[in-house]
C-alpha cells in the first residue's frame, strides 16, 4: 500500500542547544517533546506513541535515561513505544507503521543528549577490544577510512570537502539559534583546522551539543485540522548495508543512500529535478558528498564541480542542510534535519528562509537524509508542503 | 613496565584467534562448503549458513584497502604514538582485518600498498598482528 501524502508532521519542540550546562539529558527530552506537543496546538492526552532516538549511555550520575523514563517524565503510558538503541533508523518507519495499523493517532519522536556539558565526544567503542587493541576508536577513525577510500577511488578530498563546511557555515550564520551563527568560515580557516584523525580536520566533524529536538507525526486528515501548514510525507526509503566499515567494500559508494533513495523516491513518485532542497545527515563533510552522489545529483568524482560557485549556499541552485546542519547548527541526529525540512516547507526559518529571502526557490519538496553507524545504515525521507 | 593499551578479551567465538597470535600464527575460519574465509568469527558462515568449517593460517601479506591517521588520542595508552596509523589490509588468501602500520612515516602511506605482518608480544598472554610495508 502507497502511504505518499498520508502522513505529516505537525509538530515541532526544540530546546536551548549548544553548550547547556547543568541539565539532564532526561530534561531535554521532557522539554523537547512537550514543545512538540504545543506547537502541534495538541494536549499530552493526544499522544499514544513515542519514540526516542538512540539512546545514549547516562552521564554524570543520571538515571538510565529509556523511553520508559521519558514516559514516565511527561505522564505518558503509551500504546506504542520504541526502544530501539545505537544507530537504527527506522523512527519514522515505526511511527508510520503504527500509524498505519490504527494502533496510534499521534506519535511523538524525541532525541535529546548532554554531551558537550557531559564530557562525551565521539570517542565511544573502547568496549570493541578488536579495535582497541589497535588504537581504534570513535566514528571519526572510520569516516576517515571511508573518506580514505573514497580519496583513492575516485576524485574526492579536502579540496571538495571544504565547499561543505563553508557553505553550511553560511546558513548557520543566518540562523540565530546556530552554535556557530557568530563564527563565520573562509576556506583557509577550513585549511588551518587541526586534524583530528586524517584526512578528516575538525570543520569535517559534526558539532557535539547538549539539548534535545522532537516531531509529533499524525495522519494528514487530522494535520488539516491542526495549525500549521500541512507538511506531508511523500516518500520514505530505508538501506542497512550493516557491515562493520573495517569490513565493508562499500566505503567509497554506492552506500545505503542509493537504494534508500531510490525506495523513497519511487513512492514519491518524483525525480532529482523535483526536489528544492536537501537536508543531509552531515556527520562529517564525507557524508554530505557520498550521500548525495549515491542519490544521484552527481556523478562520482563530480563533487567537487557540482559544489563549486556556491551550489548549497544560500542564493545556490540546490540549498543543502540550511540550518547549518550538524556541522554548525547542533547535532541532533536524524531530527536536526526532518525538523529543519518541516520548518522551511512551513516558511517559518525567518532570516534563513528559503525563497526569495534567500535567494532561492520557495521550496515545495525537501529531501532529508539520515546515516548511522559508520555508513551502516541511511534512510530517505521526502517531505512536502501540500 | 606494565601495558598501557586495552587488552584483548577473547570469547567463545574469537578464542582460536588470539591463540593462534600467541604462536604468531594468523588463523581466520574457513567455510568447508563455500570457501569463504571469515572475519569477524562466527558459528555458521554469512555466505552459505553452513556450520562446517576449518581453521586455516593465512600467510600475513596483502596490501593497504584505507587507512587512518590519528592526530589525537581517544585513551591515554595511545598518546606517546601520535600520530600513529590504523590501516584495514586486505590480506592474501583473507579477510579486510584491521591492525596497524608500524615503522613508517604516516605521509608516505597509500592505499594498495604491499605490506607484510610483524609481531609484537605486548605481554605474556598476547600478541598482536601488526603489519609494515614491503620495502
Amino acid at each position: 500500500m502507497n502511504l505518499k501524502d498520508k502522513y505529516a508532521i505537525v509538530g515541532l519542540g526544540y530546546t536551548p542547544q549548544g553548550r547547556v550546562p547543568d541539565r539532564t539529558a532526561s530534561s531535554f527530552h521532557v522539554e523537547a517533546i512537550s514543545n512538540a506537543i504545543k506547537d502541534a496546538g495538541l494536549e499530552k492526552k493526544d499522544i499514544d506513541g513515542l519514540i526516542c532516538y538512540r539512546h545514549f549511555p547516562s552521564l554524570g550520575g543520571e538515571p538510565d535515561v529509556t523511553p520508559y523514563l521519558v514516559a514516565q517524565q511527561i505522564g505518558l503510558a503509551p500504546k506504542a513505544m520504541s526502544q530501539e538503541a545505537n544507530c537504527a533508523r527506522s523512527q519514522l518507519l515505526n511511527a508510520l507503521g503504527w500509524l498505519e495499523a490504527g494502533l496510534c493517532n499521534y506519535v511523538v519522536i524525541s532525541y535529546a543528549h548532554n554531551p558537550l556539558s557531559g564530557g562525551r565526544f565521539f570517542g565511544e567503542g573502547t568496549d570493541n577490544y578488536t579495535k582497541a587493541v589497535f588504537g581504534q576508536f570513535g566514528a571519526t577513525s572510520g569516516y576517515a577510512m571511508a573518506a580514505r577510500r573514497a580519496m583513492h577511488t575516485f576524485n574526492t578530498g579536502p579540496e571538495t570537502w571544504k565547499y561543505i563546511a563553508v557553505g553550511q557555515r553560511k546558513w548557520a550564520n543566518l540562523n540565530p539559534i546556530a552554535m556557530m551563527h557568530d563564527r563565520t568560515m573562509t576556506f583557509q580557516n577550513y585549511y588551518d583546522s587541526r586534524w583530528v584523525v586524517e584526512p578528516l580536520r575538525l570543520f569535517d566533524n559534526c558539532l557535539v551539543s547538549d539539548g534535545g529536538r522532537a516531531c509529533v507525526v499524525t495522519s494528514v486528515e487530522r494535520a488539516r485540522e491542526l495549525r500549521h501548514p500541512v507538511v506531508s510525507i511523500m516518500g520514505i526509503g530505508q538501506h542497512n548495508p550493516s557491515c562493520e566499515i573495517e569490513q565493508a567494500t562499500h566505503m567509497a559508494g554506492p552506500t545505503g543512500a542509493k537504494i534508500s533513495g531510490m525506495t523513497a523516491m519511487e513512492m514519491a513518485g518524483i525525480t532529482l529535478d523535483d526536489i528544492d532542497a536537501c537536508e543531509i545527515y552531515d556527520c562529517f563533510t564525507y557524508t554530505v558528498e557520498i550521500t548525495l552522489q549515491d542519490y544521484g545529483f552527481f556523478n562520482p568524482g563530480e563533487g567537487e564541480d557540482w559544489f563549486k560557485d556556491g551550489t548549497i549556499e544560500p542564493g545556490g541552485r540546490m540549498p543543502v542542510n540550511t540550518s547549518g546542519g550538524q556541522l554548525s547548527e547542533a547535532y541532533y541526529m536524524g531530527l536536526t534535519q526532518l525538523t529543519e525540512a518541516t520548518m522551511q516547507l512551513m516558511g517559518r526559518c525567518g532570516e534563513r528562509q528559503l525563497g526569495p529571502k534567500t535567494n532561492t526557490k520557495t521550496p515545495e519538496i525537501i529531501l532529508c537524509s539520515d546515516n548511522g553507524g559508520i555508513l551502516q545504515t541511511h534512510s530517505t525521507t521526502i517531505l512536502r508542503r501540500l | 613496565m606494565v601495558y598501557q593499551k586495552p587488552l584483548p578479551k577473547p570469547n567463545a567465538d574469537d578464542r582460536f584467534f588470539w591463540e593462534g597470535c600467541k604462536e604468531h600464527k594468523l588463523l581466520f575460519q574457513k567455510c568447508l562448503d563455500c570457501g569463504l574465509v571469515r572475519w569477524p568469527p562466527s558459528i555458521i558462515c554469512p555466505n552459505c549458513h553452513s556450520n562446517a568449517t576449518e581453521v586455516i593460517e593465512v600467510a600475513g601479506r596483502g596490501k593497504i584497502y584505507t587507512y587512518a591517521v590519528y592526530h589525537q588520542a581517544y585513551h591515554p595508552g595511545f598518546e606517546k604514538d601520535l600520530p600513529y596509523v590504523t590501516a584495514v589490509i586486505e590480506l592474501d588468501g583473507g579477510p579486510h582485518f584491521l591492525s596497524n602500520l608500524i615503522d613508517c612515516e604516516p605521509d608516505e602511506v597509500k592505499c594498495d600498498m604491499p605490506v607484510e605482518i610483524v609481531w609484537e608480544d605486548i605481554t605474556k598472554e598476547f600478541s598482536l598482528p601488526k603489519f609494515k610495508l614491503v620495502r
